[in-house]
């Protein structure tokens, strides 16, 4: 904690603040005696506390907390720490202290702080996030932000749309930092094996798995799993067919012929045996072993599953996308958001803050190996993506059909914190894991989710 | 005149009066008790009372994390009543409390009677018995996990031996009920284990020596003498075990999070979805009220059951 001192009062130059000269002179008045002996006292305290606590005394630095989730391996916590020091260093009136959040329990922790009244300055956070806070009051439009660097050209460098899917009710309620996005992957040693070529769309797909799949040597076409990142699978399929959870004005869309066929897909490949059986009890974690294992040689996950499998990352690769039945081509992916709170006692610096850290972070990727996307093009352009096949085949392929959940409703809404975060979802895809039937699964999933639109 | 001088001591007990010493005045004597109750009282209502208020507050507003929201009567409780889930939940803790009480009171009530012999080893067996309870749950939830996870756990391999499974018991909703509550049994039978244990050891042996002299067999020992003097420790165990599993959150949601398909899903799980999940405060106070005024009655309903029987 740093504090001023009494601008009256002369700072002793440290190591000298006990010197026989500074004494001397206190004593020269002998009227003055006991005076001059309390003053001294008090003054040798005040620069004491002074040196102690450090700083100078005329200087106050503005204090920032910066909440920052875990978007990557540990060593991602390390640079974003290494960012935050060297903006520190920059900038010496502004102090910024960096915080790894874990995922686990996020909105809580959010909203638990914001209602505690200990909201951070500015975090990271989800692709709802911000917009989900905004409506209940506690983020802060950085409209001037992105005014200002609209005239500066600066939003030139972010890819299209990701800065203008986070307006909601006319105002930006954060920066758009990073895009998480679901990629088919495969196990290229499993197809060689079994001679089966990359499929290119739904028919082929199947045929491949039913190609891969040998019960008895617990191999299976496919492992997937019944957590969120298991309903991600569903969603990317839906928006591969061309569906999507809403209508443009909002309404829920879970029963269209688009999304009702993507359903059916899955309850097929389930039906025919083809997933490996325990998946719909399966955590990320699980799925990503039974995939290192080879039960399942297809599997959808974000960019980061090569580097959480170095041992066989030379054996998987990136599948191209899909075509569905009606030729369309989709997967889901986020915009994630950086944004700011009301509850900031310095707003001024906390968005000299963003725009440096924005400016900035592409460190988090090239030292840190953050999982998503950056939504800068001059990032993307880096050799560290450039190099990398796999990185380049997503780059190439997916980014450009990366598509929101709520892709045929206008804009973004709070609501889809609450569809993202209530578990609906999952349970729909477990229904269908485990081979429930789909109209009455997708009923259930329907009832559960307008109970939540419509309140 | 002589002075009139206050009864000693001595005087007072040889007339057969009690002793009048450092008389207080009336009023503070009464008061003193209260104010020492205070500090507790202050405790209870900061920590009991006052978030009981607040929650049964919350459910008439349409609140969310971030505020209370606007009063809205009853129309959390409606949609409480109107909703699939409720009921799927309500069922599912019904069955949880059902079994877990009944097999878990069986199973204690057997090694009670097994540990209250007298063999070697019988101290050993009586600590060993006692871990699931003294583990923390989450170690034991994991642990089980680990076991009954996929054709890889423990359980599945012992099955292979026989011919059988693989069991994918996290992955089918019928198997996932089965798994939440033999894990439920494996950490609570200790708790009735201990408690009948405990009651056993007090009756006298007399009794059972009478008896047999009398021509009684074992069973009949157990009917009309065991059973008798268990009865109220049991109604107590069978109150306090229905309230613990059907308040029960770490078990089904370290284990399944409620599924798969909500298949696991109790009251309390719901409750929490509810209010962290999707942010409807007001739902999830409902739904955390009903279940409170439901153990109320269950716990009512009991307690006159031992009343009657005293």
């Amino acid at each position: 904690m740093r504090s001023s001192i009494d601008p009256h009062v002369t700072q002793a130059p440290p190591g000298q603040m006990f010197s026989d000269d500074r004494l001397g002179n206190m004593r020269c008045h002998p009227h003055m005696k006991n005076t001059n002996k309390f003053s001294s006292l008090l003054y040798f305290a005040i620069t004491a506390a002074a040196t102690l606590l450090g700083g100078s005394p005329a200087q106050a630095k503005v204090d920032l907390q910066f909440w920052d989730m875990i978007w990557g391996p540990p060593e991602y916590i390390d640079t974003g720490k290494a960012l935050v020091a060297q903006f520190n260093q920059e900038h010496p009136d502004i102090d910024v202290t960096y915080r790894s959040v874990p995922w686990s329990n996020w909105y809580q922790t959010f909203v638990s702080a914001v209602g505690a009244g200990t909201a951070p300055d500015i975090s990271t956070g989800a692709s709802f996030q911000a917009v989900a806070l905004y409506d209940q009051g506690a983020i802060l439009p950085i409209d001037d932000v992105i005014s200002e660097w609209r005239a500066a050209g600066k939003l030139d460098d972010f890819r299209p749309d990701t800065v203008e899917v986070l307006k909601f009710k006319d105002h930006y309620v954060a920066l758009p930092w990073a895009i998480d996005i679901r990629i088919w992957y495969y196990r290229k040693d499993l197809l060689e094996q079994a001679h089966v070529q990359p499929p290119t769309n739904w028919q082929e797909l199947k045929a491949a798995a039913q190609a891969l799949t040998n019960p008895k040597a617990d191999q299976y076409g496919f492992v997937a799993c019944g957590d969120t990142l298991g309903s991600q699978w569903m969603l990317t399929l839906m928006l591969n067919n061309g569906g999507g959870l809403f209508k443009p004005d909002r309404q829920l869309d879970l029963t269209s012929q688009r999304n009702m066929e993507a359903f059916h897909y899955i309850s097929d490949l389930v039906t025919s045996q083809l997933v490996y059986p325990p998946s719909a009890g399966y955590h990320d974690d699980d799925s990503v072993s039974a995939f290192s294992q080879g039960k399942g040689a297809f599997t959808i996950h974000s960019l980061g599953l090569p580097g959480r499998l170095p041992k066989i990352a030379d054996k998987i690769e990136v599948l191209k996308p899909l075509t569905g039945p009606h030729d369309d081509k989709g997967t889901v992916a986020w915009v994630n958001n950086i944004m700011l709170y009301k509850q900031s006692k310095h707003p001024a610096e906390a968005k000299i803050f963003l725009k440096w850290w924005s400016e900035h972070e592409k460190d988090l990727w090239t030292k840190g190996h953050a999982t998503p996307l950056p939504t800068r093009k001059s990032f993307t352009a880096d050799p560290y993506f450039q190099d990398n096949a796999v990185t380049k085949s997503i780059l190439e392929n997916y980014l450009p059909i990366g598509k929101s959940f709520a892709t045929h409703a206008t804009g973004i809404f709070p609501k889809l914190n609450d569809v993202e975060g209530e578990g609906v979802l999952q349970a729909l895809m477990q229904s269908l894991l485990q081979g429930k039937g789909v109209d009455s699964s997708v009923k259930a999933a329907a009832d559960r989710l307008n109970s939540i639109l419509e309140n | 005149m002589a002075a009139q001088s206050m009864p000693t001591q001595a005087t007072q007990l040889s007339a057969g009066e009690p002793p009048v010493v450092g008389t207080a005045p009336k009023a503070s004597i009464q008061t003193l008790p209260y104010l020492l109750l205070l500090p507790s009282l202050a405790i209870i209502f900061l920590i009991e009372l006052y978030p009981l208020l607040q929650g049964i507050s919350f459910g008439f507003h349409k609140g969310s994390l971030l505020g209370t929201g606007a009063f809205v009567g009853f129309d959390n409780y409606l949609r409480m009543f109107r909703s699939p889930a409720f009921y799927s939940s309500l069922w599912f803790s019904f069955i949880f409390a059902f079994f877990t009480v009944l097999i878990s009171y069986t199973l204690g009530l057997a090694l009670a009677l097994f540990l209250n012999l007298d063999f070697p080893g019988r101290g050993f067996c009586r600590v060993a018995l006692l871990l699931p309870w003294i583990v923390p749950a989450v170690v034991s939830v994991v642990s089980w996990k680990w076991l009954i996870a996929d054709r890889g756990g423990l359980v599945n391999i012992i099955l292979s031996l026989f011919g059988a499974g693989p069991i994918y018991f996290l992955s089918q909703s019928g198997w996932a009920v089965v798994a939440v509550i033999v894990i439920k049994i494996w950490r609570s039978f200790p708790f009735m284990m201990l408690s009948l244990l405990a009651q056993l050891q007090v009756i006298d042996k007399s009794l059972y020596e009478a008896a047999r002299i009398d021509g009684a067999n074992n069973w009949q020992l157990f009917c009309h003498i065991t059973m008798p003097h268990l009865r109220n420790i049991s109604i107590i165990q069978a109150i306090l075990m229905v309230i613990w599993s059907i308040n029960d959150f770490e078990t089904p949601y370290l284990l399944t999070q409620g599924g798969p398909s909500n298949a696991t899903e109790n009251l309390i799980l719901l409750s929490y979805r509810y209010t962290f999940g999707r942010n409807d405060v007001g739902l999830g106070s409902a739904v955390a009220l009903f279940t409170l005024v439901l153990l109320m009655v269950l716990a009512t309903i009991m307690m006159r059951q031992q009343q009657k029987t005293h």
